[in-house]
């Protein structure tokens, strides 16, 4: 068992075993660092398997919840029915808007996503007789699947760590499979590849795809968790984090996601205690892990044991 | 609606249109200079703003050495991110997407500091030439915003000449385009990018000290301003100052249109629509055979 491996399955069996030891208010902070999880798994396969930085995240994410809240609220559909609509409409307009954009590469492709990250903010606040704009959509139901409600902390902690922890294992196969190696050679030689007879544009907007439906289902999640979805949920800033998921850990490794998602929601908690300084402290995190550490945190004990060994 | 009324907006379009500019501008210089994106050139204008009002208001200074400030702090960030960021990233040949998120990243720490040291508060600074304004054709235009157009062309023909005849502006652009050939003939490479820093500091900070007065500067304005600036450059051809302009007359005079003809919320979506079909269909920009890399 490789070393990589045998830090899984721990963390797995940690995880499982966090709601029985940890206070409500940290069970609430572990839920949403799942939902991170599966928003980053995906802004992680397009950064670390293509080389690509979508930074419209944060819209993919605001097409589940709305999806979710205007189905169950004013449609009366049920839960199920919404997210799949949600990763469903997540899924056509990834489509429609990777199809011309992903022909643009690198910086132009970035601000192109932010582009359409700003452009996404401003219809959910400006189209209010679908979102409800500022004051938002509340009072979703809890999430059941087949009788069986998700309605407490708990509950719901196992929902959205199983999910995200299965997806986890599907892009680890498809990472290691014919399709990440594909995806991995487009980031490192297109040309070449391009030569070997892969269709890079039809690869790139398969991912993007993906991406896409792993946010709108992230945010499905969060609107039933929350029951309440408004615009302030969906901002750029929001995208920035999903982005700094993947950066944080490493982006070429997907499990990197966990403890990227991790740090995303419990060091801003603890730099808190800093007052308001705790945002800048986060940012500087950032430029540091960006300037300093190409692999990530999780590479850093490898580097360290490099340093020392020479 | 009458034809004041879409006059009077045009005039307002273009003087944001000359904003745009500048900070496309800017960035073109370090597009020039690096081959690096600015996804933080917002901030710099931010900065610039922010220092001014506060010499100002806080420290009583007059407006000459609160200008001159805010520039300086422009200047010295854009220096100081060369020389702590971006070398050491140069030194490993770091990909172009980790420069991204470099500038991502700063973004989000000068945002979260001018927070921190500034507070949530919009500011306004006084214009050039007092508070009056004139009369064109019946509609009216700040003295301040003539001021700032007079200022902008300014700038992009000081670029021209600077980058056309003296020999730093030549030593930069060569050490950006082939950095090996650049070294050969003694130009020192990492110098020539701290000044491209620098440079491109200070053109974002005057955008931001200029702008102050008509639009009240705050700490998350940054990235909005970025993206204009941004979508200025691409119609431009991305590595030409005079094209920035041009891309910032369009972007500006197409919000102004926006704000008459839709409402004033859908005014960025048509900016930055613009931005990206044009980043699609025409990629060397409204000027044609720029060359760009990277898409």
């Amino acid at each position: 068992m490789s070393r990589l491996s045998l830090w899984i399955v721990l963390s797995v069996l940690a995880i499982c075993a966090l709601p029985f030891v940890l206070e409500r208010h940290s069970t609430e902070l572990m839920i949403f660092a799942a939902f991170y999880a599966i928003a980053g798994l995906g802004v992680g396969l397009l950064l670390g398997q293509c080389g690509i930085v979508n930074l419209a995240q944060a819209f993919f994410y605001g097409i589940g919840a709305y999806a979710s809240a205007y189905g169950t609220v004013v449609l009366g559909w049920t839960p199920a029915l919404g997210m799949l609509v949600g990763v469903g409409v997540a899924g056509l307009i990834a489509l429609a808007i990777g199809w011309p954009i992903l022909k643009l590469t690198g910086f132009f492709l970035a601000l192109a996503t932010l582009g359409i990250g700003i452009i996404g903010t401003i219809l959910f606040f400006e189209w209010d007789w679908l979102t409800g704009g500022t004051l938002g959509i509340g009072g979703l139901p809890p999430l059941s699947i087949a009788g069986f409600a998700f309605d407490t902390p708990d509950r719901f902690y196992f929902l959205a760590w199983g999910v995200a922890l299965g997806l986890l294992w599907l892009a680890h196969n498809l990472t290691n499979g014919r399709p990440g190696l594909a995806m991995r050679a487009v980031r490192d030689a297109a040309p070449a590849v391009e030569g070997l007879g892969v269709d890079i544009h039809g690869l790139r907007i398969k991912v993007f795809v993906i991406c896409a439906m792993l946010g709108a289902l992230a945010g499905s999640l969060f609107a039933h968790y929350v029951s309440y979805v408004s615009v302030e949920s969906f901002t750029v800033q929001r995208s920035i984090v999903f982005l700094l998921i993947p950066v944080i850990a490493g982006p070429r490794v997907v499990w990197g996601v966990v403890p990227g998602a991790l740090f995303v929601t419990l060091v801003p908690e603890w730099l808190t205690g800093f007052g308001d300084i705790h945002q800048m402290l986060f940012g500087l995190v950032l430029v540091v892990v960006v300037t300093l550490l190409p692999e990530g945190l999780t590479g850093l004990p490898a580097r360290l044991g490099r340093r020392v060994t020479r | 609606m009458t034809m004041t009324l879409v006059w009077q907006s045009l005039l307002a379009g273009l003087a944001n249109s000359f904003i745009y500019a500048m900070v496309g501008i800017g960035i073109a210089v370090i597009y020039k200079g690096t081959r690096i994106v600015n996804a933080m050139q917002g901030d710099f204008a931010v900065i610039g703003g922010m220092t001014a009002v506060f010499a100002l208001s806080s420290w009583g200074l007059p407006y000459p050495v609160g200008f001159a400030l805010g520039i300086l702090a422009g200047t010295a960030t854009g220096w100081l991110i060369d020389r702590f960021c971006v070398r050491p990233m140069m030194r490993r040949n770091a990909e172009e997407d980790a420069f991204l998120l470099l500038t991502i990243g700063l973004a989000f720490t000068i945002g979260a500091a001018v927070l921190y040291f500034a507070g949530r508060d919009a500011h306004l600074l006084p214009g050039l030439g007092g508070s009056g304004s004139v009369q064109i054709f019946g509609a009216f235009m700040p003295v301040h915003a003539i001021w700032l157009i007079v200022i902008s062309l300014a700038v992009v023909f000081g670029l021209w000449a600077f980058y056309r005849w003296s020999i730093i502006g030549l030593s930069m652009i060569a050490a950006s385009i082939s950095a090996d050939g650049a070294e050969t003939n003694g130009i020192d490479v990492s110098r020539m990018r701290g000044y491209t820093f620098a440079l491109g500091g200070a053109i974002g900070a005057l955008a931001g000290i200029l702008v102050t007065p008509l639009i009240a500067v705050s700490y998350q304005m940054g990235l909005g301003i970025t993206l204009k600036g941004f979508a200025a450059a691409i119609l431009g051809g991305l590595a030409n100052p005079l094209g920035a302009v041009i891309g910032g007359l369009v972007i500006g005079v197409s919000e102004a249109m926006a704000v008459v003809g839709l409402s004033s919320g859908y005014k960025d979506v048509v900016a930055l629509g613009i931005m990206l079909i044009m980043m699609v269909l025409m990629p060397n920009g409204l000027l044609g055979h720029a060359g760009r890399k990277g898409g």
